[in-house]
């Protein structure tokens, strides 16, 4: 086997990043994915389109947009694209009824055009697009138009004020539909809002100085001199978006068999990046969100609540309540994501990873990892527990009993 | 004043992530934690090469720690059960001396001994298995060792007298100022070293001395 630009992995960080990135959507289906939004996007744009007034545009939101997109569990599985079509409208121009229909009308021809077996399918507030020819992936295209002056004023009224104020957080807030509300098929300036660009943005905050540097470094790596602002945002992973990766990835692993109550992929991202701290690897930024990841879920009359940071009234967790099975999955599961990464950050060394992540995260997947990136192990499977250190009166020993006695021992056992 | 109760929520809490090798359980009465502790070579940084060691151990705790001291044995047979490897007659391990650490830290919760004194400890085993000697300080022999603890703790000099009026000044709930002032001055405390004297015993708060003072007392007996 020939192995191109993979060097021997000599930290953990080294065999996590590649694991991760083993877990990235290919490049080619990026592409794919991208060039078929995008296509959809010049569709609803077209001249002879009844949105065309309304200048149509089509974009990605959720974990294609925040980075954080891990391939499905097996090749029978897809990845979802949710994107966002929002027409410059307002809500006088619709009902929600009228905005929803009229986008669906448009993404119907458009299947139909493209020769595609199944139309779009209708969900609460999405239309659902099909791909039969093995792309493996479908889109929801979430019909939608801009609002966000009624957002900041909603924002202002529970006294958000900074939310309220600021335009990366909340200028970009849309108006939604939903077909399960009274008002669905009337004129109302009530509509459901909903803002992901602004949580694209705050969670682009939680990590702007390592994107910056991640950036600097491809920049460095360009044979072609390339500025920092001319890369795309895609092109890099930050450590706050790896670990979301390999938590996600654990996710999807446990809840394999029974996947219908799992810990949702919005609560996870947004306690990670609420417990990351501009961590420089992705070992330590694993372990100060697996320490810390609980502390931001708050209690709000006793209801546990998770706040949309662009919108705390918002709960990310408000199935909880009446689904309890989901809040014991997710500390269930945070138990088990602590335990089974300890074991292997904390207990072990770098190129013996434990059985229980190995499995935790998929043997054949992490096989395949640690073939490539430590090449000379020729037994993969390694004891969890490492008994001591091999290497006599070592460095690391006494630079351990060093930075003790610079602090002050704690300890000074006596002698009976 | 209500006395705060252990969890068993707050040492799952406390080994949750970094001490992936144990395991709390609790039968109503207690709560243990068995397995394997890892002495970590750094409480932040991840290390390369793994722990610097790793001992089985048996933790038993009551729910009123940090007020009682947990029992520590180690379980792999690896340290001999003798005085010279820190290990008591009962077969369980001397970590720390109690009240000392009690006093020093700021911090008395589960999680803060397993980074402070436990670690520390093993990591002292762990050393003295490679070298054959002790990295930290020792104290001597039994109650000099506990007079030299609190004379520490207190910030005074090793004299049993002087050790024993601080404690028992300390065990009042309030000082008292008409006694004389431990200084040795003859002035009665309130005209002398008040301020001072105030201020340890904000640090060491009257149970605590009360503790001191009893166990002194207990190597006065014949």
């Amino acid at each position: 086997m020939t192995i191109h630009g993979k060097r021997t992995a000599k930290s953990h960080d080294d065999v996590l990043e590649d694991i991760a990135q083993s877990l990235d959507i290919p490049e080619s289906r990026f592409i794919e994915a991208q060039e078929r939004y995008n296509s959809l996007g010049e569709w609803l744009d077209r001249e002879d389109s009844s949105l065309s007034r309304f200048k149509p545009e089509i974009s990605p939101q959720g974990s294609f947009l925040l980075g954080t997109v891990i391939r499905p569990l097996t090749e029978a599985d897809e990845y979802d694209v949710d994107l966002v079509c929002l027409l410059q409208g307002t809500l006088a121009d619709f009902t929600q009824k009228t905005l929803k229909e009229s986008v669906g009308r448009e993404v119907k021809l458009y299947a139909k055009a493209r020769n595609m077996t199944t139309g779009p399918k209708e969900g609460r507030r999405c239309w659902t697009l099909h791909y039969a020819d093995g792309a493996q992936f479908h889109m929801d295209v979430l019909p939608a138009i801009p609002d966000a002056q009624r957002y900041r004023k909603v924002m202002a009224v529970y006294g958000h004020t900074d939310l309220a104020k600021s335009d990366v957080l909340s200028g970009q807030a849309i108006a939604i539909t939903d077909n399960t509300l009274p008002q669905y098929a009337q004129q109302t300036d009530d509509w459901p809002l909903s803002n992901p660009m602004g949580y694209a943005a705050w969670f682009k905050s939680r990590m702007a100085a390592q994107l910056m540097e991640r950036k600097k470094a491809f920049a460095a790596r360009q044979t072609i001199q390339a500025s920092v602002d001319d890369i795309p945002d895609y092109k890099v992973k930050t450590p706050l978006q790896r670990a979301i990766q390999l938590l996600k990835r654990h996710r999807d692993i446990m809840f394999a068999e029974e996947g219908r109550h799992k810990p949702i992929s919005i609560i996870i991202t947004t306690l990670a990046a609420h417990s990351y701290n501009e961590e420089q690897t992705i070992s330590t930024a694993l372990q100060s969100i697996l320490r810390g990841m609980d502390q931001y879920i708050e209690i709000r009359d006793g209801v546990a609540w998770i706040p949309n940071p662009v919108n705390p009234e918002e709960n990310f967790a408000d199935k909880w309540a009446e689904e309890p099975k989901k809040r014991k999955n997710f500390f269930a599961w945070l138990e088990q994501a602590r335990h089974d990464f300890a074991a292997y950050l904390r207990a072990s060394r770098f190129d013996a990873m434990p059985l229980v992540l190995k499995e935790a995260l998929g043997s054949r997947l992490v096989d395949r990892s640690l073939a490539s990136v430590l090449p000379a192990a020729a037994s993969p499977v390694a004891p969890a527990v490492v008994k001591a250190a091999s290497d006599p009166a070592d460095r690391r020993t006494d630079a351990a009993v060093r930075e003790i006695e610079r602090a002050g021992p704690q300890s000074k056992p006596w002698k009976k | 004043m209500p006395v705060a109760r252990l969890t068993l929520d707050e040492v799952k809490a406390a080994i949750a992530f970094d001490q992936p090798g144990l395991v709390a359980t609790t039968d109503g009465a207690s709560i243990t934690v068995t397995g394997t502790f890892h002495v970590a070579e750094s409480l932040d940084a991840i290390s390369p090469e793994g722990p610097l060691a790793a001992f089985d151990l048996r933790i038993e705790l009551s729910f009123k720690f940090p007020h009682d001291e947990p029992k520590v044995f180690e379980t792999g047979g690896r340290i001999p059960r003798t005085p010279e490897r820190h290990i008591n007659g009962g077969g369980d391990c001397c970590v720390t001396v109690w009240e000392d650490w009690l006093a020093r830290t700021n911090d008395a919760t589960f999680a803060a001994y397993l980074t402070g004194p436990l670690r520390e400890y093993f990591l002292g085993q762990h050393v003295f298995e490679l070298t054959g000697e002790w990295p930290f300080d020792e104290r001597p022999h039994g109650e000099n060792g506990l007079y030299e603890a609190y004379a520490e703790v207190l910030g005074i000099r090793n004299r049993k007298k002087e050790v024993l009026y601080h404690l028992r000044l300390l065990s009042k709930d309030w000082p008292r100022g008409h006694w004389p002032c431990p200084c040795g001055s003859g002035k009665k405390l309130r005209h002398c070293h008040r301020e001072e004297m105030m201020a340890l015993h904000g640090k060491l708060p009257p149970p605590l001395a009360r503790r001191m003072l009893r166990r002194l007392k207990s190597y006065q007996r014949p």
